[in-house]
């Protein structure tokens, strides 16, 4: 049990996967040849008629014993002790220290001694079937294992709900960067982020950013989220008259026509095709051919703030339905030799769908204040130049004799923008009232109903009072009502009850005292599907306590999950399930559509199964993959054309499916050069099997690459002759296998069977010698023998997402009983997000 | 507005172009040792010009006078004309060779003044980064013990365009801080007491801090004992800033010291350009005198040239400053360039020669004893990004011994890599001869200077021989 030394004390809370209620052997399968697994066409069926899990639905439940429960050490002492001295104090007693453990020092008793983690460890390396190993003098007989379980599985679930009862791990933590950037967005009605400014967060063991023990404040966050708050409230709200707009308009058509609303247009700026009478080579407007791209000098004219309206008539030279084009916008300057910058600006390419002779409008609306601007622009020398410019650049896939080009006939660029006048957002915040006039009474309204939003509850007139007097003596300070209570506002969004997620203790004490109320459910609700703040819907149905109704909660599930919010539940979730911050950090990506394509991929084929309320199995194996254009060119798939994902059904030889295979994943556990099966490896084991391995020791032997012998092995024979250095060996027999297993994917991801000349040679032996034959070895391993784990992985995973916090020993019982359930369902990804959010844990403290 | 909007942009100018210890970055972690303030003062000063320097091949006949780098030994090294001014000054200056940013080497010249205190990959093209500068790391850390954090100065002003800085200094974020570039501005923010305006910010501040304390208590009330031990962390961010804000109104109410300035032309312009380098060296020495700051930069002119900075070199009768970079081979062309380097070495051999001059207030040796003075450019040849031409003076006290030419790196013999050039092939040129990482140079001043720096712009260790 050599690697248990090192790994249990780097571990905060940890689950081990086991079966604790059965009397079946939850020994994961016996080692077996890889000759013997199903294929992959059945592995998934073969391996859920072998889940343990499965097989104890039909035994039946132990009823919990009354009172506090007691510590079964008569059955540790009769059964249980004589078979762990037999098989393995050998190795982990006081002769042998192996992997520096004993397990004769073990306090059996889970209630009171302090041994708990330890004993889930013995758990998962007997039911892993790691323990006792393949070489070891000693062997362990079914029987003899099963009395270990039989034992073991209560006694860790008595402990759990011990533990559990006393409340270790609180959900209770302030928002995330990305969560308080989209409640920002969602409470202001602002339609971009403003929240860049607050440090990243660090992710937590599981790899989760929105983890309690992991989100500290500091006076400098605190700061921050003063100084963001307010600039977010100035942003939202206007003062004074309508502002004029200016307007830049490049008609190339004789119809003089405006996308825009005259009333309020100041200074027209034509933008001229050609030089102005006098002035040498001086032209506003540059087609670049080579670029696909319209770049126009809007010399100096732009406000310094609020939104730019880019509006361009546009439409489609050829209408072939394979060929997909788009617009984007780049911002730029050309301060002085050298001194250049440029920038996408457009959060997203805009799909040009019409055709050229019924062209569409496609608008783009771009904050001023938020973009890299030309600092010069407001100077009165010339030099360095003022000037700013605007690209418009198109990007189509065209594949046909008559290239598909996009016909542009109208420009019209107007800034600062507003669709309405005062804009909604303000309207959301200065309310209409008939006590406008009387501004005590009137702030007083304003106040009570924003922070009912930020506060996400209903407020008492007392709770409103102290940020009365505030608005009261600011008011003093300046000529208008709207400023000093835009101070006042600022102050709501800095209180904890706006930044942190909270489970208040029940002010009477009734005996669901453990239970959140139907408003905090509202708020967990919300930040587990969007990442935010509830909408006002949810609030109202959660007030009027309707939500806890398993019915209503069921139905406001579905609708936030069709709510376009919930497409940022998938991709953080997704990104910091699979650890995908990675791909930030490699360099050989020079491929920007590429990389792009890659980081989406895992996401839109999360969407897809949570869509199709999909097996999760689909995760290991598929036999579809959801691709992009640019993406199933990388893989070498055909007839799939255009930037957005899909579906694609695809063949074996195809050798994709899942989300092991995806480019993003094979890409950043690469080195740059090549693939990297050690840290493929690690990941398999963190993030897909939840069986994080230990850290490296500290005085790891370098790999010797000044060795003649050592530079002319391949790959994997290098990591065989390091594997084999004494120091290594506990820690890489139990990681470099799985990550062997995918080398015929290269460091991008593609698939190649030859690495210099040399045949690839994916074939690995993992620990309890089960030989993996490369990828489709892997898969039908992981799909024949290891959904259980699996499976407890996924449910562990998204309920520390949900929950906002670590997972430790006392949230077993519920964990093991969310897996069952999750199983018995047929797996199923929409089931999960339902099952968690209707189970205990979900709506307890 | 409360008042009228020229006044407020001001102020808001200068209280981000200084930092009145209202948002310093690390504060909390240095606020434990505000008891004990250190009697000595140590002091940062970096003045950059941009340009580089002249930098002739050995067989050129300018090579003897003009070549910016001393010959000889770490000792025995001789000055050529261009630094001979600093003769007098030769015990208390140390000059570098083979330093310079391994992130910016292939840079063209002309964007190097955004890097050279940060050390960070600005590229060339396209979006654009960069990270705290040298200056505001030791601000961080010195800053809450005078009334303005640092002092951030150049000739052009402002902060300039991304890869065309007219700052040299970056706060934690790596947004550029705007430099003042007034001497009259600079004065008044100094010397002269600070508006009503800032007191009645601060005083809503504390208002409002006192309303969130008073919502966390009764918050709290309703949380468990575990979740109010969470909460007692934003209570203590509330605290922390609260102390500060204490501190900002103490230095409020705490009257400027007073400065005489009959010897000042607070109204000098680039374009008297000895006029205007000498009151602006003589703002940063009464600052520091004064104790206003002990953090400094001063960047002359900007990369490329344009606004105030072609007028610098009329103070040695010569033409557009950048242009003499480029009319290196044209008659009398180094000779040129080296007279206005050497110009730029005079300036900042009086201002040195000032600080040597003047006994420390609180007596411990003098004002350059306790002061790590830098003068330098991220160019040596022309628009290359490598060996930057490095002069450092004072720092007695922090341990820094002078009297030195350090030659750093390896395979370039009298300073030839790159020496001559005068077309772009020459900064996209192979980085042939080995340099060492000048953020070395930087961890050991910040060592010094008493902030506990590992790294600095990605790259750890100091720098030997120092």
């Amino acid at each position: 049990m050599s690697r248990i030394g090192i790994f249990i004390l780097n571990r905060i809370g940890i689950i081990a996967w086991c079966l604790f209620a059965s009397a079946s052997l939850c020994r994961a399968e016996k080692p077996s040849q890889s000759s013997e697994l199903p294929l992959l066409a059945n592995a998934r069926e073969v391996g859920r008629s072998k889940s343990a899990l499965l097989a104890s639905v039909s035994r039946k439940e132990t009823s919990p014993p009354a009172g506090p429960p007691a510590a079964n050490l008569a059955d540790f002492k009769q059964h249980v002790a004589p078979v762990l001295t037999k098989t393995c104090v050998a190795c982990h007693g006081p002769e042998k220290t192996k992997g520096k453990f004993r397990i004769d020092t073990l306090d059996p008793d889970l209630m009171q001694g302090g041994d708990g983690e330890w004993w889930l460890e013995v758990l998962d390396v007997l039911s892993n079937g790691e323990m006792p190993p393949e070489d070891a003098d000693v062997e362990l007989a079914d029987a003899d294992l099963s009395k270990v379980i039989e034992w073991l599985g209560p006694e860790i679930q008595k402990a759990s709900t011990v533990q559990r009862s006393e409340g270790s791990h609180s959900s209770f933590r302030r928002m995330a960067r990305y969560e308080y950037s989209y409640a920002l967005q969602d409470l202001l009605g602002l339609p971009y982020s403003l929240a860049d400014r607050l440090p990243p967060e660090t992710a937590s063991e599981d790899g989760f950013k929105n983890s309690s023990e992991m989100l500290q404040m500091s006076a400098m966050q605190f700061e921050t989220y003063r100084e963001i708050g307010l600039k977010a409230l100035k942003h939202a709200t206007v003062r004074g008259e309508r502002p004029k707009m200016d307007v830049y308009r490049l008609p190339l058509q004789e119809e003089a026509f405006s996308a825009i609303n005259n009333e309020n247009i100041g200074e027209i700026h034509p933008l001229n095709l050609k030089a102005k009478k006098g002035e040498k080579a001086k032209k506003d407007v540059s087609l670049d051919k080579r670029n696909h791209s319209v770049k126009l000098n809007l010399s100096n004219h732009l406000p310094d703030e609020g939104i730019m309206r880019v509006t361009v008539r546009a439409g489609r030279s050829t209408m072939n339905a394979d060929e997909y084009a788009s617009l984007r916008l780049i911002f730029s300057a050309h301060t002085s030799n050298n001194a250049n910058f440029s920038q996408v600006v457009s959060a997203r390419d805009l799909p040009v769908t019409a055709s050229a002779d019924k062209p569409q409008f496609i608008h783009f609306d771009i904050p001023l204040s938020e973009i890299q601007r030309n600092p010069f622009r407001n100077n009165e020398e010339k030099f360095p130049r003022r000037d700013e410019f605007l690209t418009i650049q198109y990007s189509s896939s065209t594949r046909n004799k008559e290239p598909l080009g996009v016909l542009v006939d109208f420009i019209e660029i107007s800034a600062p923008f507003h669709e309405q006048w005062p804009p909604k957002t303000h309207r959301d915040i200065f309310i209409e009232s008939k006590n406008k006039s009387d501004e005590q009474v009137y702030g007083r309204e304003v106040l009570t109903q924003f922070m009912e939003r930020a506060w996400r509850r209903p407020v008492t007139t007392k709770e409103v009072d102290p940020f009365v007097a505030l608005f009261i003596e600011y008011r003093l300070d300046f000529t208008d009502l709207e400023e000093a209570m835009l101070e006042v506002l600022a102050t709501v969004l800095a209180t904890p009850e706006f930044l942190y997620l909270a489970q208040q203790i029940s002010v009477n004490h009734s005996e669901n005292s453990n239970t959140i109320s139907d408003m905090e459910l509202a708020s967990r609700l919300s930040f587990f599907l969007w990442s935010s703040i509830p909408d006002k819907e949810l609030l109202e149905i959660a007030r009027k306590g309707k939500l806890s109704d398993a019915t209503v909660l069921a139905s406001q599930v579905k609708r936030m999950l069709a709510d376009s919010r919930s497409n940022r539940f998938s991709q953080n979730f997704v990104q910091q399930w699979l650890g995908m911050d990675a791909l930030e950090s490699v360099t050989h990506v020079n491929d920007r559509s590429l990389k792009e394509a890659m980081e989406e991929e895992p996401i839109a084929f999360f969407k897809e199964v949570l869509n199709r309320n999909s097996s999760v199995m689909d995760f290991i194996h598929s036999d579809y993959t959801v691709v992009n254009e640019r993406l199933a060119n990388h893989y070498k798939i055909r007839d799939v054309y255009g930037p957005h994902f899909r579906k694609v059904l695809i063949k074996p030889e195809m050798n994709r499916g899942g989300i092991l295979t995806g480019a993003a994943i094979l890409t950043m556990n690469s080195d740059g050069e090549d693939s990297n099966p050690l840290q493929r490896g690690v990941w398999m084991l963190e993030r897909i099997l939840h069986d994080p391995p230990p850290p490296p020791p500290p005085n790891v032997p370098e790999v010797d690459l000044t060795d003649p012998k050592i530079l002319q092995m391949t790959l994997k024979e290098r990591i065989a002759d390091h594997r084999n250095k004494p120091a290594c060996i506990s820690c890489h027999a139990k990681i470099d296998p799985w990550g062997i297993a995918f080398e015929n994917y290269d460091a991008l991801g593609v698939y190649r069977t030859k690495i210099k000349n040399k045949p690839v040679d994916a074939t690995s032996a993992l620990f309890n010698k089960q030989e993996l034959a490369g990828m489709d070895g892997l898969k039908r391993y992981l799909l024949a023998e290891r959904q259980d784990q699996f499976s407890r992985a996924i449910v562990h995973k998204m309920t520390a997402y949900a929950l906002g916090r670590p997972l430790s020993f006392s949230d077993r019982a519920e964990i093991d009983s969310l897996a069952l359930q999750f199983r018995k369902k047929g797996d199923r990804l929409g089931d999960l997000i339902q099952l968690i959010i209707h189970s205990s844990i979900f709506n307890s403290k | 507005m409360m008042n009228n909007k020229a006044e407020s942009l001001n102020r808001r100018k200068f209280l981000r172009g200084t930092g009145v210890a209202l948002a310093l970055p690390w504060f909390e972690t240095f606020a434990a040792n505000e008891s004990k303030r250190d009697p000595a003062p140590k002091r940062f000063v970096s003045i950059y010009h941009p340009d580089g320097v002249g930098l002739p091949v050995k067989a050129d006949p300018a090579w003897k006078d003009w070549s910016w780098f001393p010959r000889g030994g770490e000792k025995d090294f001789e000055l050529t004309k261009v630094l001979d001014v600093l003769e007098p000054l030769r015990r208390e200056i140390t000059i570098y060779s083979g330093l310079s940013h391994p992130a910016a080497r292939t840079v063209h010249g002309h964007s190097n003044a955004d890097q050279y205190l940060t050390g960070a990959a600005t590229g060339g093209h396209g979006s654009y980064k960069n990270s705290v500068s040298l200056d505001q790391v030791y601000a961080a850390h010195a800053g809450e013990f005078t009334r303005h954090s640092s002092l951030v100065m150049s000739t052009n002003g402002g902060v300039g365009g991304p890869r065309g800085a007219q700052t040299q200094s970056y706060n934690r974020e790596g947004r550029p801080i705007p430099a003042l570039n007034n001497p009259k501005q600079i004065f008044d923010m100094l010397f002269v007491t600070s508006g009503k305006d800032a007191a009645a910010k601060l005083a809503r501040s504390k208002s409002a801090l006192d309303l969130l304390i008073g919502n966390t208590r009764s918050f709290g009330r309703r949380l468990s004992k575990h979740d109010q031990e969470t909460l007692q962390q934003y209570l203590d961010a509330v605290r922390d800033t609260e102390v500060k804000l204490e501190k900002a109104r103490k230095w409020i109410d705490t009257p400027v010291p007073k400065v005489d300035t009959r010897h000042l032309t607070l109204d000098a312009d680039p374009k008297e350009a000895r006029l205007y380098f000498k009151t602006m060296y003589e703002l940063i020495y009464l600052s520091f005198l004064s104790d206003s700051t002990r953090v400094a930069t001063f960047q002359l002119g900007r990369e490329n040239g344009g606004g105030q900075h072609n007028l610098l070199s009329k103070a040695v009768g010569l033409g557009n400053a950048h242009a003499l970079t480029h009319a290196v081979k044209k008659p009398k062309g180094w000779e040129n360039l080296g007279t206005y380097n050497r110009y730029q070495a005079e300036e900042f051999g009086r201002f040195v020669q000032k600080l040597k001059d003047t006994s420390e207030p609180s007596g411990q040796g003098n004002l350059l004893d306790n002061t790590f003075a830098m003068h330098g450019s991220a160019s040596s040849s022309f628009h290359l990004s490598r060996n930057y031409p490095i002069i450092s003076a004072g720092g007695k006290n922090l341990g820094f011994e002078n009297g030195r030419y350090l030659k750093f790196g390896e395979g370039n013999e009298d300073n030839q890599a790159g020496a001559g050039i005068v077309t772009d092939r020459g900064w996209q040129g192979k980085v042939e001869a080995e340099e060492l990482p000048l953020s070395r140079l930087f961890i050991t001043v910040l060592q010094r200077l008493g902030v506990e720096a590992e790294s600095f712009g990605g790259i750890t260790g100091t720098l030997g021989r120092v």
